[in-house]
Formats: C-alpha cells, structure tokens, sequence
C-alpha cells in the first residue's frame, strides 16, 4: 500500500473511532425521576401531578419536538414510583432513580414533609430537585443548593385575597382565622396574619383545629360569638368541606368566607351545592385563567407550553379518563416547562449548570408567571382567588386574569 | 446451658447485620435501600424486646421513637451556634434517650398495670394523647415542628451535614440494631428472660411463685423505648432533619413494627432481621413495579401469614432444627 | 355569654354523643363476645359511611334507608372475616386478631378507594334546622340523634327477648355452660362478630346524617381512636356501656372546648382531644371496666 493510503485510512479509523465514542456519550433522551405518592395520604394530589408530567412531557415531545440541547433535540422520559406518602420510601427510590435508572433530573414528591426527606440525598448527588407540592418558606432556608420551587409559598396564599376584600368593602374590618394546624395551613395563617393588620383589619378570631378533625361546632360557635365580618382559613380538602357545611348547619353567614385548597376541587361544590355558593379560595391555578401567548408576546413575555385546553386535553389522554385537571397537575406540569426552558438556555444536561440557569429564567405558561429568587423559591406566580357562583367556578382576582365580577357579600345559607 | 454457648444465636444475627452493611458499602448506589432495610430490622429488634419477650402489645410504641426524634431535633437546632460540633450529635443521643426512659415511665405506671387489649388501648391513649398535647399547648413548636437542615449544617458544615444526613445515621441505625441484638439475647440469657417467659405463659402463675413480675416487666419495657428514642435520633432526625409531630407519631409505624416482628417470629432473635428484610425488600420492589397498590396486596397477605404462621419465619426454621446441631445457633 | 356557649357545646355534644355511642357498640360487643380488639374499626364506619353516598346519590334516597342497606353489608362482611381467619385465630395470641382486624380495615380502605377512587364526596341532606337561641341545631342531626337511639333500643330488645340474643349473652358470661345447655357457641361467635360489624357499618350511615360531608377512603383512622376512648369509658365490653360512654364523651369533649378556650396560649381544639386521652388512661387506671357497674 502507499504510503499515504495507509496515513489516510488510519486517520480516518482513528477519526471515526473517536466520533463514536462521543456519539455513544451523548444520552439518547432526558430522564425525569419522581418518587410520587399514589397511595397514602397524598394519593390524590400525586395522580394530578404525574398527570401533569405526562401531559407536558407529551406536548414536549410532540408538538416542541424535544428539547434542544448539544445540537440535537432530545425527547424527555418520565419514570415514577410509589413512595406510599411515607419518609423513609423516598430515600431509596430516590437513590434508585438517581444511582439504577441514571435519571437526569428530579422532581419532588408531593407535599412539604416529604420534599424534605428526599434534599438531603438530592444534594449528595448534586441532582437538580424541583419541588412542585411543597409551600412550605421554610424549605428554602435551609440552604439546599439544587431544589427549586414551582408552587407558590405558603406564606402568600391570603395575601391577594385580603388586597381584593380591602379593595372592595373597605369598612368590613372584623376578620377571623380559622385555620387547620399543620405546618402548611399556619404558614398561611402567619402570612395571613401580617398582611391582615397591615392593611387595618380587626382579628377578633383566631383558632385553630386538628387535621383530622370530624366536628368544628365548639369552634365555629365561638366563631360566630365574635360576630366577624370576614373569615378566612381551612387547611385541606376534608375539614374545607366540613368547615362550610358546619357554618351553614349554624347559620353563620359572614360577608366572605375563603378556604384555603379545598374550595376550588370540584368535588367542593357537589357535595354542598348550595351551600358552596359564594365561598372563595385561592388557588395556584384554575381551569379558566386567561393566560395566553398572545397576552404574554404583548407583554413582552417569554411564553412555553400548551394554551389551557390542550393541557385539559393532553392531561385527560395521560390519566386515561374524563378527570379535570387541578392545580397540582398544573404546576407539576409547569415545573416540567421551566426545565425545559433552563436545559435549553443552560445548554447542557449538568445539575448545576441547569440550576444555574434557571436562577435567572423569568417565562410565562398556561400556569401563569414563574420566577425564582436565589434560594430557590418561587416569586413569580401569584395566586388567584376563584369562587363559586350558581355551580359554576368564577376566577374573581386579580383583575389580569378574572373571568367574572367578585360577589359580595356572600349569599345568606338559610 | 452455660458459658460463652450461650450467645452463639447471636452469631448468625451478627453476621446478618454484617452482611448487609457490607452489601451496603460494595454498592453505594443501593445503599438508601440498604438504610430503609436496616431501619426496619432495628425497629422490629427493639419492638420485639419488649414484646416478644412479654407478649404485650405495645400499639403506641411510635412515641418513643417521636419524642427521641425532637430529643435530637432541640439538641441541634438549640445548640448550633454554640460551636460544639459534632459533640452535639452525642448530646442529642442522650437527649433522646433521656426522653424516651422519662416518657417510658410516665406510660409504664399507667400502662404495665393493665393487661392483653387494655394495655393495647392505653399506650395507642399515650401516643395519641402526647401528640395533641405538643399540638394543643404549641410545645416545640406545636404542629410547626422543627426543619433543623440549615442548623446542622451551621453546627459542621456542609459536607459533614450531607454525609451525616446520608450516610452516618444509617450507620448509626446499624448500631442501634446492634446493640438491641445484644441486649435482646443478654436479657434473654438472664433472669430477666426467664421472668418474662413465665409471665409470657401464665402471668398470674408466675406472681404466685414469687417473681417480681412488674420490676422486670419495667426493665424490658424501659430498654425498648430508649432503642426506639435512639432510633427516632438517628433514622428521622439526623438523616431527615426535619421533625412533624403529625409525621412521627403515626400509628402506621408501630403496625409496620409488629408486621415486621411477626413475619420474622416474635420472641426470637432472628426474627425482626428477617422479617425486617422481607418486608423492606417487598415493599421497595412493590413500590417500583406496582405503584399505588402495594397496601392492597400486603394486606391479604398480612392476613393469610397470621393465620398460617403465627410463629413465624424463624418460629417454622427453628422447629424444623429441632434435634440439629444447628439448633444452637437460632434463638 | 360564656354560659350561652357552654349550653350550646354541651346540647351538641350530647347529640354528637349518641351517634358516637351508637358507633362503638359494635365495638365493644365483639371484644365482650369474642374477647376481639376491631382496630379497623374507622373502617367499617367509612363502608357504611360510603353506602349512605351511594344510596342517596345513585338512588335517591335518604339515608334512612341506607340504614338497613349498610346493616346488611356489614353482616356479610363480617360473616366473610370471621370464617375466613378471625375463627381460627380466636385461640391464639391476641396480637395475631389485632394484626388481622386492621388488616381487613386495609383491604377495605383500598377496595373502597379502587371503587370510588380517593376523592373526598358528600351529599346534601337538608331539612332545615332548629334556632334555640344559644345554638343552631339541623335536623339531621336531631335524626342522627335519635336513629342511634332507636338502634340502641332494637339491641337491648334483641338481647333480652329473643332467643338468638339470649342465647348470646350466655355464651358471654360462661361459654362452657352455654356449650352444656345444647348453645352452638361457634355460631354465636360468627353472628356476634357479624352483628357487632354490622351496627359499625350501619353507624356510618348515621355519622353521615350528622355531618354529610367530607367522605373518603382514609376517613376512619380518626374514629377508631374515638371509639377507644368511648369504649373504655363504658366499659370494653358492654354494649350498652359504650352508648352511655358515648354520651359521656360527646359532653366531655365539646365541653371541655369552652373551658380550653379561657385559657391563653392553647390551641383548645387540640388541647380536648388531649384532655379525651387523658381522660381515658385515668379510666383504664382507676377502674377499668367502665363508669356503669360491670353488666
């Protein structure tokens, strides 16, 4: 052979020995891992977000094509299990998911407690965390490098709607609270609190209730002793729905009443038809939310993700059947898009590069505003208060995204 | 039996423990799995030394290893800026079983007075009533509970703090294990397990004859709770840094602790090991492979090995040994 | 104006009383028959809490007639886990029946969540209500109130004038002699444990005429500990004892919230169930069999 045949035909098997090597370094798809609760406690809100996954990674797939990344467009994958809503699950499965099934990036598991359990091992392996049901302020003073927020914070929860009531009926200043006592519901009630006597209410009502409670009548009967204009509280789904069928079974009609997480289920209004009318609870997010790409081009936004009604539509084909979304899909969903977002812009699939990235990452999606502050938790999205109006569920704050009038007062329960 | 004979059973268990720790340092990638299993088989140890001895059911167990939990929490978040180091770790532990021994007391002369369900429904009355009253009078922070993350990383730093979190309060797990093992077969071996056999078969038979039923009822039913207290430091504290009362002390987790101690075979030494890993390991590959319905097929099953083997895994391994040499070696 | 609240937390909490009564007596029967703690029974009370839904959502009728509907569904289920495990457990350590009875509380969390999914349901059942000034009382908890006391009545009737009652009370106070006097004991046993699951279902039906809402497969956990409480209040194994530990407990608790509210720096809903607790390990301790007389 000549010489330089044999120089050439080296060269290029050395050279395609190389690309090959690259090529099999570059990973195929993105992994996202999640130790959700299905059974437990939090069964309920786990399906809705890993509903919520589904669905955005479904859109990402299909209609972004991938995400962008090292030149090429890689699709994303989801692997999930069952924590059972217990602490010491989530520690192994998610070291499973990290260590066995080399996912890329994390997401949390529903609830505060449990985003807890798993940071420490998060941080072990420097993974990106994104905690989508965990409000809890607290989360992020402890210094975790890698978890992100895509809920809105506990503390804020009241806020919003205390501006709207003000706004509206400025002479109604007796306010009770009435919350449930865990850690979540108190974060509310302390944000709550503060805001309350910052813009002149009188709080001349303040308990609380245990979780697991089955009857409020001691209590809503000193409730309704102190005569208030205005109460506010609830905790979870059960005790929101007692707490109104209570205050409707003692005839105590204040002028507003808002609950915290379990007015806005649909399952509120079926069970107290009648008696849901005219009570109000703030909400991460609401099937009815005018958010849009146009708005947000107008507003010079950065806008991702499916308008609202294909996200119903991509949810229902992900769960399998006619369920609504609520708000836990969507932000488990809108967790999914910020990821998005920052592996594009950070151009890499490294924790750390991707956490840095989003850092600065400010966008707009069917869920509405998200932006981080430099510990992790979410400044950019505010709640919206919606309320019940003959059965049908009416966004009354804020004004951006209202689809209807606030009624006020609430209508007298006979 | 005499001399050092007597402690071969505890060889076999050992050597498990060991095994399993080593399996745990060969593969890091596994070794949370390893620390779940290992929390499990501490946990039925130190249940099983009070009620496999006894025969009591104790259903409030968790409150022991709750309040040995905020034993370690307080200790931590009270003490971080004090620049004592890893040394609070070691008043923690104290703390915790100080607590534990203290609210073993308070249970003991209300609770050992009473027998079979009673004493069932007066510890459940414990448990329950001690977490409402941390609630109620907002004590430690009430419902709030304590995140305690940010504090430890404060008291060594960062890195310490994770490899704490994730690595030594799994070790120190083992170590609870280890000594319970120990004191298991110790108290077995003594007086103290032949009081408790009597009792176990004829209470009453036994005070006739003169046995100081109620001082060694006491001794057990104290040892285990401060296991549960170190426990509770050492698997929620220190690994999860953070403490909820609703979350440590739900009954959920004494029901796991005799589901453990029963699959394995109550009153023996063997036992909660190897029931602790046969229901970590089934519960870890039902969580991955059929998620959501793991209550539901551990359930029945629950059902069918109580009323098929009530004594056991290692009740069924030591019947068949009988007459072995290897009998010897299981307790 | 402390009085007016205390008036009113005490009326409700005798009206709350009797339903929580009616819902121990299955408890407290089953552990005087068969010696048997039911610690799945929250359990058994969301069933039949689930069968009064059901009725008045998919048929359209009032929970009354939910009533015998729930009755019934307990004795099969109870017939079910008697025969299938509970009768050969009878003989052993006790700890092998708790394990079982929570275990079947399990099955049907999960059975009843794969059928109707966990989400929370409730129902309107409204007739209005009574103002007496210093409280509101609905009607439907004046039905509550006195659907449990009909029951607990239709007990005592059955105990003491049929045969199958009669033949049962024997079995309690001396199995042997029962045995002698031609009493097929095993029979007794399964219908005691049937009858027992059978008022706990049908006691769902009831609690969700007192409050109508908030239904869902995890909603027992909470009303076993109640019914603990109550128990040990009227005595672990009296039926009848556990309908007037009921009332006891109602009062005590409600009451005991006015009282809690005076003092600053508690959370007094917390602080009663705290207080029930207390109450029940004093109980257990200064006399065990029950405020009544041993039956």
């Amino acid at each position: 052979m000549k010489k330089t045949t044999f120089f050439a035909l080296t060269l290029s098997a050395a050279f395609f020995c190389v690309a090959t090597a690259f090529a099999a370094d570059l990973p195929q798809k993105i992994v996202i891992g999640n130790p959700e609760a299905l059974s437990g406690t939090h069964a309920k809100a786990g399906e809705q977000a890993i509903g919520g996954v589904k669905a955005i990674i479904k859109w990402v797939n299909t209609v972004n094509g991938g995400v962008k990344v090292g030149g090429k467009k890689l699709p994303l994958e989801y692997k999930y299990y069952d924590c059972e809503s217990k602490k010491e699950a989530v520690t192994s499965l998610l070291e499973r998911l990290i260590t066995s099934d080399k996912v890329h990036f994390i997401l949390a598991p529903y609830s505060s407690p449990l985003t807890l359990a798993g940071a420490p091992v998060a941080e072990k392996y420097g993974i990106l965390y994104m905690d989508h049901g965990g409000a809890s302020d607290k989360i992020f003073t402890q210094g975790f490098r890698y978890a992100v927020q895509t809920i809105g914070p506990g503390s804020r929860y009241h806020v919003g709607t205390l501006d709207m009531l003000k706004k509206k009926d400025p002479a109604a200043k007796r306010l009770a609270l009435a919350y449930k006592d865990d850690e979540f519901a108190r974060s509310v009630m302390d944000g709550a609190e503060a805001h309350a006597k910052k813009l002149g209410y009188e709080i001349i009502f303040k308990r609380t209730y245990p979780a697991t409670v089955n009857d409020l009548t001691p209590l809503l009967s000193d409730l309704k002793a102190s005569k208030p204009d205005i109460v506010i509280g609830g905790g979870h789904l059960a005790d929101g729905q007692l707490f109104t069928q209570q205050m409707a079974d003692l005839g105590i009609n204040p002028k507003a009443l808002s609950l915290v997480a379990a007015v806005t289920i649909p399952a509120f209004q079926t069970a107290l038809k009648g008696k849901a009318d005219g009570v109000m609870g703030p909400s991460h997010w609401e099937y009815g939310v005018t958010f849009s790409k146009e708005k947000a081009r107008k507003a010079g936004q950065v806008w991702i993700g499916p308008s609202q009604d294909e996200f119903v539509k991509l949810f229902k084909d992900a769960i399998g059947r006619d369920l609504r979304p609520e708000y836990h899909a969507a932000e488990a969903g809108a967790a999914v898009l910020s990821l998005v977002l920052a592996v594009e812009k950070a151009a890499s699939l490294d924790s750390d590069k991707v956490r840095a990235a989003m850092g600065d990452l400010k966008f707009t999606s069917f869920y509405g505003g998200w932006a981080i502050d430099k510990t992790g938790k979410q400044v950019g999205h505010d709640m919206i208060d919606a309320q019940w109006q003959n059965g049908k569920l009416v966004i009354v704050g804020p004004e951006a995204a209202s689809t209807g009038a606030l009624l006020y007062p609430k209508p007298t329960v006979k | 039996m005499k001399g050092a004979s007597r402690y071969l059973p505890s060889i076999p268990v050992l050597l498990a423990y060991a095994a399993l720790f080593g399996f745990g340092l060969l593969n890091p990638g596994k070794w949370q799995l390893v620390a779940q299993l290992a929390f499990y088989c501490a946990l039925g140890q130190a249940f099983n030394l009070f009620m496999g001895m006894t025969g009591y059911v104790d259903f409030g167990y968790v409150a022991f290893l709750g309040i040995g939990t905020y034993g370690m929490a307080i200790s931590i978040s009270g003490l971080a800026d004090k620049g004592l180091g890893l040394g609070v770790i070691g008043i923690g532990l104290i703390l915790s079983v100080v607590f534990a021994v203290l609210l073993a007391l308070a249970v003991g002369a209300v609770a050992l007075r009473l027998r079979g369900a009673y004493f069932a429904i007066a510890t459940i009355g414990v448990n329950e009533g001690f977490r409402y009253l941390i609630e109620g009078a907002r004590i430690w922070n009430g419902s709030e509970g304590i995140i305690f993350s940010s504090h430890l990383r404060e008291l060594v730093g960062r890195e310490a703090a994770m490899s704490l979190s994730t690595f030594w309060a799994d070790v120190m797990v083992f170590g609870v294990a280890v000594i319970a093992t120990v004191l298991t077969i110790g108290y077995m071996r003594s007086k103290i397990g032949y009081a408790l056999a009597a009792l176990r078969m004829d209470e009453d038979a036994a005070k006739v004859m003169g046995i100081n039923v109620t001082r060694f009822k006491i001794i057990a039913f104290i040892t285990s709770a401060a296991l549960a207290g170190l426990l509770g430091a050492t698997a929620w504290a220190v690994k999860l840094t953070y403490v909820y009362p609703a979350d440590v002390f739900g009954i959920h987790y004494t029901v796991e602790a005799i589901i453990i101690v029963l699959l394995g075979g109550a009153g023996t030494l063997l036992g909660p090991i190897v029931g602790g890993l046969i229901y970590g390991v089934s519960k870890y590959y039902l969580a991955v492979y059929l998620p959501g319905f793991q209550l539901l097929v551990f359930a029945p099953v629950i059902v069918a090995v109580i009323v098929l083997f009530p004594e056991g895994t290692v009740g069924m391994i030591k019947r068949k040994l009988l007459g072995t040499a290897l009998e010897k070696y299981i307790l | 104006m402390i009085l007016e609240q205390l008036a009113g937390n005490l009326l409700q909490g005798v009206v709350l009383g009797t339903v929580y009564g009616m819902a121990t007596m299955g408890l407290s029967l089953i552990f005087g028959v068969l010696k048997v703690v039911n610690v799945g029974h929250g359990a058994f009370i969301m069933v039949g809490a689930f069968t009064s839904f059901a009725v008045f959502e998919y048929l359209g009728l009032s929970p009354v007639f939910a009533i015998p509907v729930a009755f019934g569904i307990g004795m099969a289920l109870g017939m079910i886990f008697y025969y299938s495990s509970i009768r050969r457990l009878l003989k052993g350590p006790e700890l092998a029946s708790l394990l079982a009875t929570f275990s079947f509380g399990v099955i049907l969390e999960e059975g009843i969540k794969f059928l109707f999914t966990s989400d929370f349901r409730g129902f309107n059942w409204d007739l209005g209500k009574i103002d007496m000034g210093f409280t509101v009382l609905p009607y439907a908890k004046v039905a509550a109130c006195l659907g449990s006391v009909a029951i607990a009545v239709l007990l005592y009737l059955w105990f003491n004038k049929t045969r199958a009652g009669m033949a049962m009370r024997s079995v309690v106070e001396d199995g042997v002699g029962a045995r002698v006097c031609g009493v097929n004991v095993d029979w007794m046993y399964a219908l005691s444990f049937s009858l027992g699951i059978g008022l706990t279902v049908a006691s769902g039906v009831l609690l969700t005429m007192f409050v109508s809402v908030g239904i869902h497969p995890y909603m027992g956990g909470e009303y076993t500990l109640k019914a603990f409480v109550v128990a040990v209040l009227g005595g672990l194994a009296s039926p009848y004892g556990a309908f007037f530990g009921g009332l006891v407990f109602g009062l005590l608790e409600n009451g005991s919230y006015t009282l809690f509210a005076q003092i600053p720096g508690l959370e007094p809903f917390a602080m009663t169930r705290f207080f029930s607790f207390l109450i029940l390990l004093l109980i257990l301790l200064l006399r065990p069999t029950g405020l009544l007389k041993a039956k």
